[in-house]
Protein backbone atom coordinates (compact mmCIF):
# COMPACT_ATOMS: atom_id res chain seq x y z
CA UNK A 1 0.00 0.00 0.00
CA UNK A 2 1.00 3.52 -1.17
CA UNK A 3 0.81 6.18 1.48
CA UNK A 4 -1.02 8.84 0.78
CA UNK A 5 2.02 11.73 1.48
CA UNK A 6 4.62 9.29 -0.50
CA UNK A 7 1.63 9.81 -3.64
CA UNK A 8 1.75 13.39 -2.67
CA UNK A 9 5.70 14.04 -2.73
CA UNK A 10 6.34 11.13 -6.04
CA UNK A 11 3.68 13.56 -7.74
CA UNK A 12 5.03 16.87 -7.56
CA UNK A 13 8.67 15.31 -7.82
CA UNK A 14 6.81 13.76 -11.52
CA UNK A 15 6.01 17.97 -12.39
CA UNK A 16 8.98 19.16 -11.03
CA UNK A 17 11.25 16.81 -13.04
CA UNK A 18 9.98 17.84 -16.24
CA UNK A 19 10.41 21.22 -15.66
CA UNK A 20 14.25 20.71 -14.54
CA UNK A 21 14.94 19.25 -17.58
CA UNK A 22 13.37 21.95 -19.94
CA UNK A 23 14.83 24.21 -17.36
CA UNK A 24 18.26 24.22 -15.39
CA UNK A 25 18.93 20.88 -16.66
CA UNK A 26 20.38 19.74 -13.15
CA UNK A 27 20.41 15.68 -13.78
CA UNK A 28 17.69 16.30 -10.85
CA UNK A 29 15.48 15.41 -14.05
CA UNK A 30 17.52 12.04 -14.80
CA UNK A 31 16.09 8.44 -14.16
CA UNK A 32 18.33 7.28 -11.89
CA UNK A 33 17.64 10.43 -9.58
CA UNK A 34 13.83 9.79 -10.13
CA UNK A 35 14.72 6.35 -9.06
CA UNK A 36 17.13 7.54 -5.67
CA UNK A 37 14.11 10.15 -4.56
CA UNK A 38 11.41 7.24 -4.75
CA UNK A 39 13.16 4.88 -3.72
CA UNK A 40 13.93 7.19 -0.63
CA UNK A 41 10.19 8.46 -0.61
CA UNK A 42 9.29 4.23 -0.58
CA UNK A 43 11.91 3.52 2.22
CA UNK A 44 14.33 1.05 -0.32
CA UNK A 45 16.67 3.30 -1.46
CA UNK A 46 18.53 0.42 -3.20
CA UNK A 47 15.58 -1.03 -5.49
CA UNK A 48 14.72 2.42 -6.49
CA UNK A 49 18.38 3.08 -7.39
CA UNK A 50 18.50 -0.46 -9.23
CA UNK A 51 15.37 0.68 -11.76
CA UNK A 52 16.47 4.25 -12.45
CA UNK A 53 20.06 2.88 -13.22
CA UNK A 54 18.88 0.21 -15.83
CA UNK A 55 16.25 2.92 -17.61
CA UNK A 56 18.84 5.61 -17.38
CA UNK A 57 21.07 2.75 -19.43
CA UNK A 58 17.97 2.36 -21.57
CA UNK A 59 17.34 5.59 -22.35
CA UNK A 60 21.03 7.03 -22.83
CA UNK A 61 21.17 7.70 -26.12
CA UNK A 62 17.64 9.21 -26.58
CA UNK A 63 17.89 12.98 -26.55
CA UNK A 64 14.98 15.67 -26.89
CA UNK A 65 16.41 16.46 -30.81
CA UNK A 66 14.53 19.84 -32.44
CA UNK A 67 11.71 18.89 -29.71
CA UNK A 68 10.73 15.87 -30.68
CA UNK A 69 9.19 13.82 -28.32
CA UNK A 70 10.61 11.12 -26.42
CA UNK A 71 9.96 8.40 -23.97
CA UNK A 72 8.84 9.41 -20.50
CA UNK A 73 12.08 7.32 -18.54
CA UNK A 74 11.63 9.21 -15.38
CA UNK A 75 7.84 8.35 -15.11
CA UNK A 76 8.40 5.28 -15.44
CA UNK A 77 11.15 5.07 -13.09
CA UNK A 78 8.93 6.92 -10.58
CA UNK A 79 5.89 4.23 -10.81
CA UNK A 80 7.69 1.25 -11.60
CA UNK A 81 10.00 2.02 -8.25
CA UNK A 82 6.99 2.36 -6.13
CA UNK A 83 4.97 -0.22 -7.53
CA UNK A 84 7.88 -2.78 -6.95
CA UNK A 85 8.63 -1.83 -3.52
CA UNK A 86 4.63 -2.02 -2.59
CA UNK A 87 3.89 -4.86 -3.92
CA UNK A 88 7.29 -6.89 -3.71
CA UNK A 89 7.77 -7.07 -7.48
CA UNK A 90 11.42 -7.85 -8.35
CA UNK A 91 13.26 -4.19 -9.38
CA UNK A 92 14.76 -6.35 -12.28
CA UNK A 93 11.26 -7.51 -13.25
CA UNK A 94 9.45 -3.92 -12.70
CA UNK A 95 11.76 -1.96 -15.37
CA UNK A 96 10.13 -4.31 -17.86
CA UNK A 97 7.11 -4.85 -17.12
CA UNK A 98 6.16 -1.36 -15.70
CA UNK A 99 8.52 1.29 -16.59
CA UNK A 100 8.90 0.66 -19.82
CA UNK A 101 5.23 0.42 -21.06
CA UNK A 102 4.36 3.51 -18.64
CA UNK A 103 7.40 5.60 -20.21
CA UNK A 104 6.16 4.85 -23.81
CA UNK A 105 2.73 5.87 -23.03
CA UNK A 106 3.41 8.72 -21.74
CA UNK A 107 5.07 10.41 -24.70
CA UNK A 108 1.33 10.49 -25.42
CA UNK A 109 0.98 12.97 -22.68
CA UNK A 110 4.09 14.78 -23.88
CA UNK A 111 2.51 15.51 -27.05
CA UNK A 112 -0.62 16.82 -25.60
CA UNK A 113 1.63 19.26 -23.52
CA UNK A 114 2.79 20.68 -26.37
CA UNK A 115 -0.73 21.54 -27.92
CA UNK A 116 -1.89 22.55 -25.51
CA UNK A 117 0.76 25.62 -24.94
CA UNK A 118 -0.32 26.33 -28.48
CA UNK A 119 -3.00 28.18 -27.18
CA UNK A 120 -0.84 30.18 -24.75
CA UNK A 121 1.17 31.39 -27.94
CA UNK A 122 -2.06 32.74 -29.41
CA UNK A 123 -2.68 34.52 -26.23
CA UNK A 124 0.65 36.35 -25.97
CA UNK A 125 0.10 37.46 -29.53
CA UNK A 126 -2.97 38.94 -28.53
CA UNK A 127 -1.16 40.79 -25.24
CA UNK A 128 1.24 42.30 -27.53
CA UNK A 129 -0.60 43.72 -30.10
CA UNK A 130 -2.14 45.01 -26.39
CA UNK A 131 1.04 46.22 -24.95
CA UNK A 132 -0.14 44.17 -22.15
CA UNK A 133 3.76 43.42 -20.65
CA UNK A 134 2.76 41.85 -17.75
CA UNK A 135 0.03 39.96 -20.02
CA UNK A 136 2.64 38.13 -21.87
CA UNK A 137 4.36 37.28 -19.07
CA UNK A 138 1.71 36.01 -17.22
CA UNK A 139 0.55 34.03 -20.07
CA UNK A 140 3.86 32.65 -21.07
CA UNK A 141 4.95 31.20 -17.17
CA UNK A 142 1.50 29.51 -17.51
CA UNK A 143 2.77 27.73 -20.35
CA UNK A 144 4.46 25.46 -17.13
CA UNK A 145 1.13 24.14 -16.28
CA UNK A 146 0.81 22.06 -19.24
CA UNK A 147 4.25 20.86 -18.96
CA UNK A 148 3.85 19.98 -15.42
CA UNK A 149 0.25 18.33 -15.61
CA UNK A 150 1.07 16.30 -18.07
CA UNK A 151 3.41 14.30 -15.78
CA UNK A 152 1.56 14.98 -12.17
CA UNK A 153 -1.85 13.98 -13.22
CA UNK A 154 -1.08 10.00 -15.02
CA UNK A 155 1.00 10.13 -12.62
CA UNK A 156 -0.63 10.05 -9.67
CA UNK A 157 -3.46 8.53 -10.80
CA UNK A 158 -1.29 5.64 -11.64
CA UNK A 159 -0.11 5.75 -8.07
CA UNK A 160 -3.50 6.05 -5.96
CA UNK A 161 -5.27 3.45 -8.06
CA UNK A 162 -3.03 0.96 -9.78
CA UNK A 163 -1.68 -0.37 -6.57
CA UNK A 164 -3.81 -3.34 -6.52
CA UNK A 165 -3.60 -4.32 -9.87
CA UNK A 166 0.10 -3.78 -9.84
CA UNK A 167 -0.02 -6.03 -6.34
CA UNK A 168 -1.93 -8.84 -7.91
CA UNK A 169 0.32 -9.00 -11.39
CA UNK A 170 3.62 -9.10 -8.90
CA UNK A 171 1.33 -12.41 -7.31
CA UNK A 172 1.37 -13.91 -10.56
CA UNK A 173 4.67 -13.73 -11.46
CA UNK A 174 6.55 -14.77 -8.89
CA UNK A 175 4.07 -18.41 -8.57
CA UNK A 176 2.19 -19.78 -11.20
CA UNK A 177 3.82 -17.34 -14.39
CA UNK A 178 7.46 -17.42 -13.03
CA UNK A 179 8.88 -17.89 -16.15
CA UNK A 180 7.14 -14.83 -17.76
CA UNK A 181 8.97 -12.91 -14.20
CA UNK A 182 11.83 -14.43 -14.52
CA UNK A 183 12.06 -13.15 -18.63
CA UNK A 184 11.09 -9.45 -17.51
CA UNK A 185 13.76 -9.73 -15.01
CA UNK A 186 16.30 -10.84 -17.76
CA UNK A 187 14.88 -8.26 -20.65
CA UNK A 188 15.31 -5.82 -17.98
CA UNK A 189 19.41 -6.94 -17.89
CA UNK A 190 19.20 -6.73 -21.38
CA UNK A 191 17.61 -2.90 -21.89
CA UNK A 192 20.69 -1.01 -21.30
CA UNK A 193 21.85 -2.50 -24.56
CA UNK A 194 19.32 -0.83 -26.35
CA UNK A 195 20.91 2.61 -25.21
CA UNK A 196 24.09 1.88 -25.79
CA UNK A 197 22.80 0.89 -29.91
CA UNK A 198 20.84 3.96 -30.08
CA UNK A 199 24.33 6.31 -28.62
CA UNK A 200 26.34 4.13 -30.84
CA UNK A 201 24.09 5.17 -33.77
CA UNK A 202 24.33 8.77 -32.65
CA UNK A 203 28.28 8.78 -32.46
CA UNK A 204 30.91 8.70 -35.48
CA UNK A 205 31.67 4.88 -34.52
CA UNK A 206 33.04 4.48 -38.35
CA UNK A 207 35.28 7.00 -37.31
CA UNK A 208 36.57 6.30 -33.52
CA UNK A 209 36.15 2.42 -33.74
CA UNK A 210 39.79 1.65 -32.45
CA UNK A 211 38.34 3.63 -29.06
CA UNK A 212 35.22 1.49 -29.00
CA UNK A 213 37.32 -1.67 -28.84
CA UNK A 214 39.85 0.18 -26.33
CA UNK A 215 37.02 0.86 -24.00
CA UNK A 216 35.67 -2.31 -24.33
CA UNK A 217 38.72 -4.78 -23.78
CA UNK A 218 40.48 -2.48 -20.87
CA UNK A 219 36.97 -2.94 -18.93
CA UNK A 220 36.24 -6.08 -20.18
CA UNK A 221 39.95 -7.06 -19.45
CA UNK A 222 39.73 -5.44 -15.74
CA UNK A 223 35.77 -5.99 -14.52
CA UNK A 224 37.04 -9.69 -14.71
CA UNK A 225 39.65 -9.38 -12.45
CA UNK A 226 38.24 -7.37 -10.25
CA UNK A 227 34.96 -9.64 -10.18
CA UNK A 228 37.14 -12.56 -9.73
CA UNK A 229 39.40 -10.82 -6.78
CA UNK A 230 36.46 -10.33 -5.20
CA UNK A 231 34.90 -13.50 -5.56
CA UNK A 232 38.18 -15.04 -4.11
CA UNK A 233 38.00 -12.41 -1.20
CA UNK A 234 34.84 -13.46 0.21
CA UNK A 235 35.90 -17.10 -0.15
CA UNK A 236 38.80 -16.40 1.71
CA UNK A 237 36.94 -14.47 4.56
CA UNK A 238 34.37 -17.22 5.06
CA UNK A 239 37.44 -19.66 5.60
CA UNK A 240 39.73 -17.50 7.38
CA UNK A 241 37.85 -15.42 10.16
CA UNK A 242 41.34 -13.21 10.38
CA UNK A 243 40.99 -12.05 6.92
CA UNK A 244 38.92 -9.07 6.72
CA UNK A 245 40.19 -6.91 3.80
CA UNK A 246 37.33 -6.43 1.53
CA UNK A 247 37.52 -6.00 -2.15
CA UNK A 248 35.63 -3.25 -3.66
CA UNK A 249 34.41 -3.58 -7.89
CA UNK A 250 36.08 -1.65 -10.63
CA UNK A 251 35.63 2.25 -10.58
CA UNK A 252 34.06 3.72 -13.55
CA UNK A 253 35.16 6.65 -12.55
CA UNK A 254 38.56 5.13 -13.52
CA UNK A 255 37.69 4.27 -16.72
CA UNK A 256 36.31 7.36 -17.43
CA UNK A 257 39.21 9.15 -16.87
CA UNK A 258 41.24 7.12 -19.30
CA UNK A 259 38.51 7.71 -21.90
CA UNK A 260 39.11 11.41 -21.10
CA UNK A 261 42.85 11.24 -21.43
CA UNK A 262 42.18 10.03 -25.02
CA UNK A 263 39.63 12.91 -26.05
CA UNK A 264 42.10 15.01 -23.97
CA UNK A 265 45.26 13.88 -26.19
CA UNK A 266 43.00 13.98 -29.60
CA UNK A 267 41.56 17.71 -28.32
CA UNK A 268 45.42 19.19 -28.17
CA UNK A 269 46.29 17.38 -31.17
CA UNK A 270 43.38 19.39 -32.79
CA UNK A 271 43.71 22.82 -31.85
CA UNK A 272 47.63 22.69 -32.34
CA UNK A 273 47.54 21.65 -35.60
CA UNK A 274 44.39 24.55 -36.43
CA UNK A 275 46.11 26.85 -34.39
CA UNK A 276 49.51 26.49 -36.38
CA UNK A 277 47.30 27.31 -39.92
CA UNK A 278 48.21 23.95 -41.52
CA UNK A 279 44.51 23.27 -42.36
CA UNK A 280 42.25 25.49 -44.33
CA UNK A 281 41.51 29.41 -43.76
CA UNK A 282 44.15 31.82 -43.31
CA UNK A 283 43.34 34.13 -40.32
CA UNK A 284 43.09 31.30 -37.88
CA UNK A 285 46.28 32.23 -35.82
CA UNK A 286 45.43 35.29 -33.64
CA UNK A 287 42.35 33.56 -33.03
CA UNK A 288 43.67 30.57 -31.18
CA UNK A 289 45.25 32.72 -28.47
CA UNK A 290 42.34 35.00 -27.62
CA UNK A 291 39.93 32.43 -26.78
CA UNK A 292 41.48 31.17 -24.07
CA UNK A 293 38.81 32.29 -21.79
CA UNK A 294 35.78 30.20 -23.48
CA UNK A 295 38.01 27.15 -23.65
CA UNK A 296 38.40 26.80 -19.72
CA UNK A 297 34.82 27.27 -19.56
CA UNK A 298 33.86 23.94 -20.95
CA UNK A 299 34.15 20.36 -19.23
CA UNK B 1 9.38 60.32 -25.92
CA UNK B 2 10.31 58.73 -29.11
CA UNK B 3 12.35 61.63 -30.84
CA UNK B 4 15.63 59.50 -31.61
CA UNK B 5 15.40 56.67 -34.26
CA UNK B 6 18.53 55.36 -32.57
CA UNK B 7 18.44 54.10 -29.19
CA UNK B 8 20.24 55.48 -26.35
CA UNK B 9 19.80 53.00 -23.57
CA UNK B 10 23.24 50.64 -22.45
CA UNK B 11 22.45 47.23 -21.17
CA UNK B 12 24.28 47.08 -17.86
CA UNK B 13 24.78 44.04 -15.41
CA UNK B 14 21.65 44.07 -14.00
CA UNK B 15 19.99 43.34 -17.31
CA UNK B 16 22.22 40.33 -18.44
CA UNK B 17 21.75 39.18 -14.82
CA UNK B 18 18.40 39.31 -15.49
CA UNK B 19 17.98 37.93 -19.34
CA UNK B 20 20.12 34.97 -17.87
CA UNK B 21 18.10 34.66 -14.66
CA UNK B 22 14.96 34.21 -17.94
CA UNK B 23 16.51 32.13 -19.82
CA UNK B 24 17.89 29.82 -17.26
CA UNK B 25 14.52 29.31 -15.70
CA UNK B 26 12.21 30.11 -18.01
CA UNK B 27 13.46 30.11 -21.68
CA UNK B 28 10.95 26.97 -22.66
CA UNK B 29 8.20 26.50 -20.21
CA UNK B 30 6.21 28.16 -23.46
CA UNK B 31 7.85 25.63 -25.78
CA UNK B 32 5.26 24.79 -28.52
CA UNK B 33 4.28 22.68 -31.84
CA UNK B 34 3.64 26.32 -33.82
CA UNK B 35 6.32 28.35 -33.16
CA UNK B 36 8.31 26.30 -30.57
CA UNK B 37 10.70 28.58 -28.24
CA UNK B 38 9.39 31.67 -29.94
CA UNK B 39 7.14 33.02 -26.98
CA UNK B 40 10.47 31.69 -24.88
CA UNK B 41 12.63 34.35 -26.81
CA UNK B 42 10.67 37.11 -26.00
CA UNK B 43 10.38 36.44 -22.54
CA UNK B 44 13.76 36.25 -22.05
CA UNK B 45 14.63 39.92 -23.53
CA UNK B 46 11.34 41.80 -23.37
CA UNK B 47 12.52 44.16 -20.03
CA UNK B 48 15.56 45.04 -22.20
CA UNK B 49 12.90 45.73 -25.35
CA UNK B 50 10.80 48.00 -23.32
CA UNK B 51 14.10 49.84 -22.28
CA UNK B 52 15.42 50.04 -25.31
CA UNK B 53 12.79 51.18 -27.52
CA UNK B 54 10.48 52.78 -24.54
CA UNK B 55 6.83 51.61 -23.14
CA UNK B 56 3.98 51.80 -26.17
CA UNK B 57 5.76 52.72 -28.86
CA UNK B 58 5.28 51.36 -32.70
CA UNK B 59 8.85 49.88 -32.25
CA UNK B 60 8.16 47.97 -29.46
CA UNK B 61 4.73 45.98 -30.71
CA UNK B 62 7.30 45.76 -33.93
CA UNK B 63 10.34 44.31 -32.39
CA UNK B 64 8.20 42.28 -30.01
CA UNK B 65 6.11 40.92 -33.00
CA UNK B 66 9.54 39.55 -34.63
CA UNK B 67 10.42 37.98 -31.53
CA UNK B 68 7.39 35.77 -31.25
CA UNK B 69 8.21 34.38 -34.63
CA UNK B 70 9.21 30.50 -34.92
CA UNK B 71 12.51 30.00 -33.15
CA UNK B 72 14.18 26.86 -31.78
CA UNK B 73 17.76 25.82 -31.00
CA UNK B 74 19.66 24.43 -27.83
CA UNK B 75 18.89 25.48 -24.95
CA UNK B 76 22.16 25.64 -23.91
CA UNK B 77 23.45 27.85 -26.28
CA UNK B 78 20.25 30.22 -26.72
CA UNK B 79 21.64 33.14 -25.00
CA UNK B 80 24.85 33.53 -27.62
CA UNK B 81 22.32 34.55 -29.91
CA UNK B 82 20.30 36.68 -27.61
CA UNK B 83 23.59 38.37 -26.85
CA UNK B 84 24.54 39.06 -30.57
CA UNK B 85 21.06 40.16 -31.20
CA UNK B 86 21.00 42.80 -28.15
CA UNK B 87 24.77 44.05 -29.05
CA UNK B 88 22.73 44.82 -32.77
CA UNK B 89 19.51 46.07 -31.02
CA UNK B 90 21.13 48.33 -29.21
CA UNK B 91 23.04 50.14 -31.31
CA UNK B 92 20.68 50.27 -34.06
CA UNK B 93 17.41 49.74 -33.01
CA UNK B 94 14.44 49.25 -35.18
CA UNK B 95 16.20 49.65 -38.35
CA UNK B 96 17.98 46.20 -37.47
CA UNK B 97 15.32 44.68 -37.29
CA UNK B 98 16.15 42.50 -40.53
CA UNK B 99 19.90 41.66 -39.30
CA UNK B 100 18.71 40.30 -36.08
CA UNK B 101 15.42 37.78 -37.92
CA UNK B 102 18.33 37.11 -40.13
CA UNK B 103 20.74 36.24 -37.93
CA UNK B 104 18.25 33.94 -35.21
CA UNK B 105 17.19 31.87 -38.31
CA UNK B 106 20.29 31.57 -39.86
CA UNK B 107 22.76 30.82 -36.75
CA UNK B 108 19.58 28.70 -34.57
CA UNK B 109 19.86 25.32 -36.62
CA UNK B 110 23.76 24.88 -36.10
CA UNK B 111 24.06 25.70 -32.80
CA UNK B 112 20.60 23.46 -32.01
CA UNK B 113 23.14 20.19 -33.49
CA UNK B 114 25.79 21.32 -31.92
CA UNK B 115 24.06 22.23 -28.38
CA UNK B 116 21.78 19.18 -28.88
CA UNK B 117 25.14 16.35 -29.51
CA UNK B 118 27.27 17.92 -26.48
CA UNK B 119 24.70 19.32 -23.88
CA UNK B 120 21.96 16.61 -24.33
CA UNK B 121 23.66 13.53 -25.98
CA UNK B 122 26.85 13.14 -24.86
CA UNK B 123 27.52 14.87 -21.09
CA UNK B 124 23.80 12.89 -19.73
CA UNK B 125 25.79 9.82 -21.90
CA UNK B 126 28.86 9.87 -19.64
CA UNK B 127 27.86 11.40 -16.18
CA UNK B 128 24.54 9.13 -16.79
CA UNK B 129 26.78 5.67 -16.95
CA UNK B 130 28.81 6.63 -14.31
CA UNK B 131 25.92 7.77 -11.95
CA UNK B 132 23.95 4.40 -12.98
CA UNK B 133 27.22 2.04 -12.93
CA UNK B 134 27.50 3.38 -9.10
CA UNK B 135 23.64 2.93 -8.75
CA UNK B 136 23.65 -0.61 -9.76
CA UNK B 137 25.64 -1.00 -6.49
CA UNK B 138 23.34 0.87 -4.54
CA UNK B 139 25.71 4.21 -4.50
CA UNK B 140 24.13 7.84 -4.77
CA UNK B 141 27.31 9.29 -5.39
CA UNK B 142 27.43 9.18 -8.90
CA UNK B 143 23.84 11.21 -9.11
CA UNK B 144 25.80 13.81 -6.99
CA UNK B 145 28.75 13.56 -9.44
CA UNK B 146 26.71 14.42 -12.69
CA UNK B 147 24.83 16.84 -10.33
CA UNK B 148 28.00 18.91 -10.20
CA UNK B 149 28.92 18.67 -13.67
CA UNK B 150 25.61 20.22 -14.71
CA UNK B 151 25.97 23.00 -12.51
CA UNK B 152 29.66 23.40 -14.04
CA UNK B 153 27.13 23.83 -17.08
CA UNK B 154 25.38 26.32 -15.87
CA UNK B 155 28.09 28.67 -15.04
CA UNK B 156 28.89 28.32 -18.88
CA UNK B 157 25.49 29.07 -19.78
CA UNK B 158 25.30 32.12 -17.73
CA UNK B 159 28.66 33.47 -18.97
CA UNK B 160 28.00 33.36 -22.62
CA UNK B 161 25.75 35.79 -23.23
CA UNK B 162 27.97 38.35 -21.65
CA UNK B 163 30.54 37.40 -24.01
CA UNK B 164 28.52 37.23 -27.27
CA UNK B 165 27.53 40.55 -26.70
CA UNK B 166 30.57 41.93 -26.25
CA UNK B 167 32.31 39.73 -29.39
CA UNK B 168 28.79 39.81 -31.91
CA UNK B 169 28.85 38.19 -34.90
CA UNK B 170 32.84 38.20 -34.88
CA UNK B 171 32.34 35.01 -32.10
CA UNK B 172 30.47 32.69 -34.31
CA UNK B 173 33.36 32.20 -36.10
CA UNK B 174 36.44 32.05 -33.91
CA UNK B 175 34.16 29.83 -32.06
CA UNK B 176 33.63 27.18 -34.56
CA UNK B 177 36.38 25.20 -35.06
CA UNK B 178 37.22 24.96 -31.23
CA UNK B 179 33.86 23.82 -30.63
CA UNK B 180 34.46 21.23 -33.95
CA UNK B 181 37.62 20.16 -31.64
CA UNK B 182 35.72 19.75 -29.34
CA UNK B 183 32.92 17.67 -30.11
CA UNK B 184 35.51 15.08 -31.85
CA UNK B 185 37.43 15.26 -28.28
CA UNK B 186 33.83 14.46 -26.49
CA UNK B 187 32.49 11.97 -29.49
CA UNK B 188 35.47 10.07 -28.38
CA UNK B 189 35.15 9.78 -24.96
CA UNK B 190 31.50 8.65 -25.40
CA UNK B 191 32.33 6.25 -28.00
CA UNK B 192 35.23 4.44 -25.27
CA UNK B 193 32.43 5.11 -22.67
CA UNK B 194 29.88 3.01 -24.46
CA UNK B 195 32.65 0.05 -24.70
CA UNK B 196 32.91 0.52 -21.67
CA UNK B 197 29.61 -0.02 -20.92
CA UNK B 198 29.11 -3.20 -22.90
CA UNK B 199 31.37 -5.08 -21.36
CA UNK B 200 29.91 -4.00 -17.89
CA UNK B 201 26.25 -3.26 -17.22
CA UNK B 202 24.36 -5.81 -19.31
CA UNK B 203 23.98 -8.79 -17.29
CA UNK B 204 23.48 -11.57 -19.15
CA UNK B 205 24.60 -15.14 -19.69
CA UNK B 206 23.95 -17.98 -21.70
CA UNK B 207 21.83 -20.86 -19.32
CA UNK B 208 21.91 -23.38 -22.33
CA UNK B 209 24.01 -25.98 -21.47
CA UNK B 210 23.43 -28.92 -23.56
CA UNK B 211 23.99 -32.72 -23.24
CA UNK B 212 27.41 -33.92 -25.03
CA UNK B 213 27.36 -37.55 -24.25
CA UNK B 214 26.78 -37.63 -20.41
CA UNK B 215 28.19 -34.37 -19.76
CA UNK B 216 26.65 -31.10 -19.63
CA UNK B 217 28.59 -28.65 -22.44
CA UNK B 218 28.82 -25.60 -19.96
CA UNK B 219 28.77 -23.08 -23.29
CA UNK B 220 28.78 -19.52 -21.13
CA UNK B 221 32.32 -21.07 -19.45
CA UNK B 222 33.74 -21.71 -23.14
CA UNK B 223 32.60 -18.28 -24.60
CA UNK B 224 34.46 -16.76 -21.52
CA UNK B 225 37.75 -18.71 -22.49
CA UNK B 226 37.19 -16.90 -25.90
CA UNK B 227 36.63 -13.76 -24.54
CA UNK B 228 34.13 -12.82 -21.71
CA UNK B 229 31.86 -10.45 -22.52
CA UNK B 230 31.05 -11.73 -26.10
CA UNK B 231 27.16 -11.58 -25.33
CA UNK B 232 26.82 -8.94 -24.23
CA UNK B 233 29.11 -7.46 -27.15
CA UNK B 234 26.98 -9.47 -29.82
CA UNK B 235 23.85 -8.27 -28.79
CA UNK B 236 24.90 -4.56 -28.74
CA UNK B 237 26.22 -5.26 -32.72
CA UNK B 238 22.71 -7.13 -32.90
CA UNK B 239 20.53 -4.24 -31.69
CA UNK B 240 22.70 -1.35 -33.33
CA UNK B 241 22.07 -3.63 -36.60
CA UNK B 242 18.61 -3.76 -36.08
CA UNK B 243 18.32 -0.26 -35.55
CA UNK B 244 19.49 0.60 -38.97
CA UNK B 245 16.68 -0.69 -40.10
CA UNK B 246 13.59 0.91 -41.88
CA UNK B 247 10.54 2.06 -39.97
CA UNK B 248 12.68 1.12 -36.49
CA UNK B 249 12.33 3.77 -33.96
CA UNK B 250 14.01 3.55 -30.53
CA UNK B 251 10.68 2.57 -29.32
CA UNK B 252 9.87 0.22 -31.74
CA UNK B 253 13.44 -1.10 -30.89
CA UNK B 254 12.89 -1.52 -26.67
CA UNK B 255 9.76 -3.31 -27.36
CA UNK B 256 11.41 -5.85 -29.73
CA UNK B 257 14.14 -6.35 -27.44
CA UNK B 258 11.91 -6.93 -24.33
CA UNK B 259 9.69 -9.61 -25.97
CA UNK B 260 12.39 -11.20 -27.80
CA UNK B 261 14.66 -11.02 -24.12
CA UNK B 262 11.81 -12.87 -22.34
CA UNK B 263 11.00 -15.37 -25.63
CA UNK B 264 14.53 -16.80 -25.27
CA UNK B 265 14.49 -16.84 -21.29
CA UNK B 266 11.26 -18.98 -21.18
CA UNK B 267 13.19 -21.39 -23.46
CA UNK B 268 15.97 -21.60 -21.16
CA UNK B 269 18.57 -19.90 -23.75
CA UNK B 270 19.74 -16.83 -21.67
CA UNK B 271 19.50 -16.06 -18.13
CA UNK B 272 20.28 -12.39 -16.15
CA UNK B 273 23.93 -13.11 -15.23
Amino acid sequence: MIAWWQIAILTLYAGYQILDELQIYSAMSSPVFAGLVTGLVMGDMRAGLLIGASMQLTVLGVGTFGGASRIDANSGTILATAFSISSGMKPAAAVAAIAVPVASIMIQTDILARFANTFFAHKIDKMVDEYNYKGIERYFIAGALPWALSRMIPVGLALAFGGGFVANLARVLNTSWKWLGDGLATAGAVLPAVGFAILLHYLPVKKHFAYLILGFTVTMLFSTVFGNIQTLGTAVAGVAKTFTTSFNGLSMLAIALIGFAFAAIAYQQSTATNAGGGSGSSDKKPAADEKGEIEDDEL
Amino acid sequence: MMNSKTPTYKLNDDDFRQINRRSLFGFQLGWNYERMQGSGYLYTILPQLRKIYGDGTPELKEMMKTHTQFFNTSNFFNTIITGIDLAVEEKEGIKGEETVAGMKAGLMGSFASIGDSIFAALIPAIFGAIAANMATKGNPIGVFIWILAQIAVMVFRWKQLRVAYNEGVALVTTMSHRLAALTNAATIMGVFMVGALVATMINVKFAWAPNVGSVPLDIQNSLDMILPKLLPALIVAGIYWLLGRKHMTSTRAIFIVLIVSVVLSALGLIAKG
